[in-house]
């Protein structure tokens, strides 16, 4: 038996040195699962390969992406939302490992919201300014089965912003009209905006932009304006505690070891900075067109030629 | 057969000395501080089960030695004692003068592919193989080529009457099919030692009369020192040179089929003999006297024939007759009247 | 009266549901009542993980490591170092398997050193998917015959004109290397837990957390530890994989009676071919079902596996997914199930083939077969080379189909998606109203509403009637320590939505079953279809439910009754159809009715077996309400969910991901301990 074991040892040990991973050295960028951050993966990628580097795509999750981005397993995050993704984000930079690569040229914006359908079927008259909401008849459009006939804030998933919107339901003293109720992925949001569409129902729901929605029409509602410190969380009180969402950055992230290894493609990757129509069209040219994602990128490299050559010098 | 036995009187192929076989978990401490007087009763309340009970006896070569015992006498831990199956708790085992016990696992090995083969009670056939796989299983292990194991096993398909049927799994076929499938298997490596854990026990009467005849005949040829274990006494005394008779681990009598029911060493094998027709199993030469040339008839009875065989012309007879051996020179004389007693007095 | 309180367990568990109930009722809800919630004793157990964790992965055994980037010492733990090497070695051979059937040069390259790399035009092109489709034809053939000929062929046939050919192949190729990995690993440590009792007594509850545990506890620390890629999502595919086999080697091996063994001996085996030759071939039926869960857990793991960066089928069904693509998604589901399927009948096949071993053959005759699969594959590279000409937009549809440029019935199911909604969301609604009003929330009010005394009573009490002193200590030890967490009520809330989806599964699966045992082809249809709905991505189910329930408990329910209600079945049939027609006949024979006899006779004997199955129904159903956070849950499930985004999540969620493991561990010791003692009594094995 023992022998066994030692020659199946040897035999792993000498497969296991023949190591493949590092020998290319490719650089990596994670895919995750909605288009226009596959698009964008696939520019890079092509980008970087007509730079002379070679680079593999590796599809990851949204969230523990940015320990992977720490530790140096992928070399970039190029999609981080500020909303979303700020907190493992900001988290991984303090444990060290992943840099700031700046921003990309566009303010995002991340707020409940309605589809524009709602305002124009007069679910809740008023909208987008957020006193609408104080009606209770505007609210009994929104409940669903579960909502105890309160109207439905369908939030995204917990970790998103905790309790900011449960908070802001109090601020604005309207939460006995109305309940939060945390989705579970991105993908429950779409399909929650679809099924509230075939059925009729009013629906509110937590969006940003740019995205795919905006092309359908969404309304984001209007809520006392943001300021820095008016949420509970960051020493606000229950007054100040209602106010919306401030406008985001869309940033990049990098492996600490990036601009080393690979100094022109972190360059590159540093300039490089969409606005949002040219997001919208990364999405647009896979959701409506039909293209495969790699296809897409090329066509968006071809349309953008002269801004990509500009940032690859 | 039994000519055999006396013109080998050397080594015996197989021996044992007092040879226990305790399970349970402080079997040895147990055994030691019972100084070789071992009893059930108290072993059993120690919380050890007695397999075999201080056995000591040797099997010559081409002897075929029997064991009976009733269920769970001990009968196949002695085999496996003996195979090394399992090892014995104490006592000495011997094959062909070399000490069992002490043998490397290398040696061990050799042994069983060499010299030894065993039927188990089970069959204990590999279900995953076909009949020929089966048998020439042991052949492969030993590194026979292929394609010399599988003619091999072929022959052996034809000896045991499988023709046609070497492609089935076991499950596929019948009891007595698969028992004579592991005969078969036990067989290939051409052992000298042959164990057989009640062989025919799932074969119908008129199969199992065709194999005890046919495996008379094999033994014939090939002279193989046996260790047959049964529960039907006919079986053994048609087949046996002696017969051992197991209880609860002890070999309470080891003997010839003649003195074993002539003369039951205890109230157990008398008990176990009781049954037994006598006339079926006991030969002229048993109950025959000195020869007295004054007062027998020319009549002549073989020595070496069955008592019930000749019954009817010696009872119509009414005088002593002359008993003669092989080589027609007289040996004894037979009375009638102890003829009468033999087979209606007890 | 006493007397027979002792034996009737009826009368047992009613008594305690009394008490439970007393208790119910009378502990008042008092958040600093011990009788109503524990203190939260082990709320630093997380933390002291995570610190484990932390360590292991970052900061036990450093050695310094030259950094060429740098240019200076990094210190590197050495267990990372390790999990990386292992980590290297399976990609390598995913990648080596790639590039077999996309085309690739990397692995060469990488042994011979850069040399390769430079050379843009070497580049090694892949078999044709003609070729391989070709090649499964005549492997099936050869192996069993023209029926597995044509479902091999056929079905890589669809893969490949649906245009799935290139992530399809990249989940195969991560199959083909993690498959086989899981059987050998089963198998030896099946084989040591065999051997030794100490190591079997180890395995069991590592076996028994690996496979309840949810992935998504898991996945931070395996990213960290094996680098994500497609070597992550092997790992993850390993853990999960590997028990069943581990569990079945040790089930047939222990099965083999002790003569065969003997037998084995007396042939002069020695230890190895006594392994090898005697007890696996002879447990082999059991390994085999080992093999095929094997395959079936490691195509079930492809979504997962996507999160960690495993590449193919999994990946582009996440995308579909987010984008509602309900009918694209379905086709690469079905993509998943082709594969299962024909790497479960190929090896199937390739064991049961009997050899002939008087066909004297030359090496000509012997290898027929490869040499057709090289003449044909050669051909087929030509005619794929020429038509690169002839077909336009540089897409060659017979090298490979480029992925979306091949057929495709979404519309149609999306069509029928919609169909069905529209069709039923009026009814559905209703229901969905009721069940949340009536049934869901009241039960989940109940289960919060419980005094931690009374779960323990009821669930210890449970314990001790069905196995005495020692189960009801294991069941309290596990259940203990989730209430002295800060998670209890999370925990009761999937407990309850276990219960839940448990009792709808196992009424739909008993029944579902009980009616399909009635005849073989029947049978045989439903279990393929268990098979299909074993593999078929569970993710899937996540969108359209949604659609039609809505973001709530419903949808979740749903989808894990849909999931969960699959063991059920299979194992009913299963246990149904292996009770003796002996009894049958004499059944029929005494002249009782098809419902009696099914009532009084079959259900009864079969039912330790089918408690076996509500069991893989829990595992089943606890998965689907844990992958349910993705929906929308406030349970265990969604902080699961969300420790892959916090700080310090690995420890949380392996912590929770522990919880929950423990409650099926709860479910199954009681479960087991009675089903067991069942079967003893019933003399069945
Ligand atoms: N592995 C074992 N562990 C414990 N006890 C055993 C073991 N094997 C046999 N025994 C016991 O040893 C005794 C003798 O068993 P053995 O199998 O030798 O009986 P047997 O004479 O062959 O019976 P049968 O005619 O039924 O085959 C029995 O009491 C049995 O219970
Ligand atoms: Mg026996």
């Amino acid at each position: 038996m023992l022998k066994f074991i030692t020659k199946i040892a040897v035999v792993l040990s000498l497969f296991v040195f023949s190591s493949v991973s590092k020998a290319a050295d490719p650089i990596r960028i994670p895919v995750l699962n909605w288009s226009s951050q596959i698009v964008m993966a696939n520019v890079m990628a092509q980008v970087f390969e007509e730079m002379g580097h070679t680079a593999e795509l590796v599809p990851a999750e949204s969230a523990s992406r940015y320990e992977a981005v720490r530790i140096g397993d992928l070399h970039v995050a190029h999609e981080t939302w500020e909303s979303t993704m700020a907190l493992p984000f900001y988290a991984a930079m303090d444990k060290g490992g992943l840099i700031d690569a700046g921003s990309h040229n566009l303010i995002t914006f991340e707020e409940m919201g309605v589809p524009n359908w709602v305002i124009d079927e007069g679910l809740c008259p008023g909208l987008p300014n957020w006193e609408a909401l104080k009606s209770p008849e505007c609210a009994a459009n929104f409940a669903t089965a579960d909502s105890d006939g309160k109207g439905r804030w369908l939030e995204g998933p917990y970790e998103w912003h905790t309790d900011v919107m449960p908070n802001r339901l109090k601020g604005l003293g309207i939460d006995d009209l109305w309940t939060v109720k945390f989705a579970g992925s991105a993908d429950a949001l779409w399909a929650e905006l679809k099924a509230a569409k075939a059925e009729g129902r009013g629906t509110v729901i937590f969006n940003w932009s740019p995205n795919f929605t905006d092309a359908a029409g969404f309304t984001f509602i209007d809520f006392p304006p943001y300021f820095e410190g008016c949420r509970l969380e960051n020493g606000g009180t229950l007054e100040t505690t209602g106010c919306g969402s401030p406008k985001g950055w869309l940033k990049k992230a990098a492996h600490i070891k990036f601009p080393i290894t690979h100094p022109d493609a972190y360059k590159f990757y540093t300039k490089m900075s969409f606005t949002a129509p040219q997001i919208g069209l990364m999405a647009d040219l896979v959701d409506s067109q039909g293209m495969d994602h790699a296809a897409a990128a090329t066509e968006f490299i071809a349309q953008n030629r002269d801004l990509i050559d500009l940032w690859k010098n | 057969m039994s000519q055999s036995l006396d013109s080998s009187k050397d080594t015996p192929v197989i021996k044992c000395e007092s040879v226990f076989k305790i399970f349970g978990n402080n079997a040895l401490k147990l055994l030691k501080s019972s100084n070789g007087q071992v009893d059930a009763k108290t072993f059993q309340e120690a919380g050890c089960i007695v397999g075999v009970n201080n056995a000591s006896f040797g099997v010559q070569k081409g002897e075929m030695m029997v064991v009976m015992g009733l269920s769970g006498s001990g009968k196949s831990t002695l085999l496996r004692c003996i195979s090394k199956l399992t090892d014995a708790t104490s006592g000495k085992i011997f094959i062909d003068g070399e000490d069992l016990l002490s043998m490397s696992n290398k040696q061990l090995i050799e042994l069983r592919r060499n010299k030894m083969g065993m039927v188990f009670q089970s069959f204990a056939l590999l279900p995953h193989k076909t009949v020929i796989e089966n048998i020439a299983f042991p052949l492969q292990i030993k590194g026979t080529s292929t394609l010399d194991s599988m003619e091999k096993a072929l022959e052996m398909v034809e000896l045991v009457g499988l023709k046609g049927r070497e492609n089935y799994f076991p499950r596929e076929l019948s009891g007595g099919q698969q028992q004579r499938v592991g005969i078969a298997r036990s067989l290939a490596v051409e052992p000298d030692i042959w164990f057989l854990d009640e062989p025919f026990s799932a074969l119908d009467p008129l199969i199992r009369k065709e194999m005890q005849d046919e495996f008379l005949r094999l033994q014939g040829v090939l002279n193989k020192t046996i260790m047959f274990v049964t529960h039907d006494f006919d079986e053994a005394l048609r087949l046996a040179d002696r017969i051992a008779i197991m209880k609860d681990g002890i070999i309470e009598q080891l003997d010839t089929p003649d003195n074993i029911v002539l003369n039951p060493a205890t109230e157990y094998v008398k008990k176990f003999t009781e049954d037994v027709p006598r006339e079926k199993i006991l030969k002229i030469e048993s109950i025959m006297d000195a020869y007295d040339s004054n007062n027998s008839s020319s009549t002549q009875v073989s020595k070496d024939a069955i008592i019930e065989t000749l019954a009817e012309s010696i009872l119509n007879s009414k005088e002593i007759l002359t008993v003669v051996d092989k080589n027609n020179e007289i040996v004894g004389s037979l009375n009638p009247a102890k003829v009468i007693k033999v087979i209606f007095g007890k | 009266m006493l007397i027979n309180f002792k034996n009737s367990r009826l009368q047992q568990f009613i008594l305690l549901f009394f008490v439970f109930l007393l208790l119910y009722f009378l502990v008042p809800e008092d958040e600093n009542s011990f009788l109503w919630r524990l203190p939260p004793l082990l709320k630093d157990i997380p933390l002291l993980i995570n610190n484990l964790l932390d360590n292991l992965m970052f900061k036990w055994l450093t050695v310094p490591v030259w950094d060429p980037d740098w240019q200076m010492y990094e210190d590197k733990p050495i267990f990372r170092l390790i999990t990386r090497s292992i980590a290297d070695f399976l990609l390598f051979l995913i990648i080596f398997i790639r590039e077999i059937f996309l085309g690739g040069l990397q692995t060469i390259g990488s042994i011979t050193g850069d040399s390769l790399k430079g050379f843009k035009w070497v580049y090694l092109p892949a078999i044709p998917w003609t070729a391989v489709v070709v090649g499964l034809f005549i492997l099936g053939y050869r192996l069993q015959g023209l029926g597995l000929a044509l479902i091999a062929s056929i079905g890589f046939f669809y893969v490949s004109i649906f245009g799935q050919w290139e992530p399809t192949m990249e989940t195969l190729s991560l199959v083909l290397v993690t498959a086989p990995i899981c059987f050998v690993l089963g198998l030896s440590f099946g084989i040591l837990g065999y051997l030794n009792k100490k190591v079997e007594t180890t395995l069991q509850p590592i076996l028994n957390i690996a496979q309840t545990m949810p992935h998504f506890s898991y996945l931070v620390p395996i990213l960290v530890l094996f680098g994500i890629g497609d070597h992550a999502g092997a790992v993850a595919t390993i853990i999960f994989a590997t028990p069943p086999m581990i569990r079945l080697t040790i089930l047939g091996l222990k099965k083999i009676s002790p003569e065969v063994v003997e037998s084995g001996l007396m042939s002069g085996c020695n230890r190895f071919q006594l392994l090898f030759r005697v007890l696996i071939p002879t447990a082999r039926r059991d390994i085999l079902i080992g093999v095929n869960q094997v395959i079936m857990q490691c195509l079930a793991m492809t979504t997962i596996a996507a999160f960690i960066g495993a590449k193919g089928l999994g990946f582009n069904l996440k995308v579909a997914l987010n984008g509602l693509k309900i009918g694209k998604a379905a086709e690469i589901g079905i993509c998943v199930v082709v594969i299962a399927v024909v790497l479960d009948k190929l090896s199937l096949a390739w064991a049961n083939k009997q050899k002939d071993y008087f066909a004297n053959l030359n090496f000509y005759k012997k290898n027929i077969a490869f040499i057709y699969f090289i003449i044909l594959s050669i051909i087929l590279g030509v005619i794929a080379y020429i038509s690169a000409f002839y077909f336009e937009k540089g897409f060659n549809y017979l090298y490979l189909i480029p992925f979306g440029e091949g057929l495709t019935i979404a519309p149609i199911l999306d069509a029928g998606v919609d169909w069905i909604w529209e069709t039923f969301f009026y009814y559905l609604n209703i229901f969905n109203k009721f069940l949340i009003t009536y049934v869901l929330f009241v039960m989940r009010d109940a289960y919060l509403g419980m005094p931690v005394v009374s779960t323990f009573v009821l669930v210890m009490g449970a314990g001790f009637i069905i196995g005495g002193v020692r189960s009801c200590i294991i069941v309290g030890a596990l259940i203990l320590f989730i209430a002295l967490s800060e998670y209890w009520n999370r925990a009761l809330i999937t407990a309850y939505m276990a219960t839940f989806a448990v009792g709808v599964s196992a009424i739909l699966g008993i029944t579902v079953g009980s009616i399909c045992a009635r005849n073989d082809i029947s049978t045989k249809f439903i279990l393929g279809i268990c098979d299909f709905f074993q593999t078929f991505p569970s993710f899937i189910y996540l969108i359209p439910v949604i659609l039609l329930f809505g973001i709530t408990d419903t949808s979740v329910m749903i989808a894990a009754i849909a999931y969960a209600s699959v063991p059920a079945t299979r194992y009913t049939v299963e246990g149904l159809r292996s009770v003796p027609s002996s009894l049958h006949d004499a059944a029929s024979m005494s002249g009782v009715s098809n419902f009696q006899r099914w009532k009084s006779i079959e259900l009864p004997l079969a039912f330790p077996h089918i408690m076996l199955g509500i069991n893989q129904t829990l595992i089943f159903a606890l998965m689907m309400i844990v992958l349910g956070a993705l929906i929308g849950t406030e349970d265990l499930g969604q902080i699961i969910m969300g420790c892959l985004s916090r700080p310090n999540g690995a420890g949380i969620g392996l912590t929770l991901g522990i919880f929950v493991s423990f409650i099926c561990l709860a479910a199954d010791n009681l479960i087991r301990t009675w089903a067991d003692e069942r079967k003893k009594l019933l003399g069945i094995d």
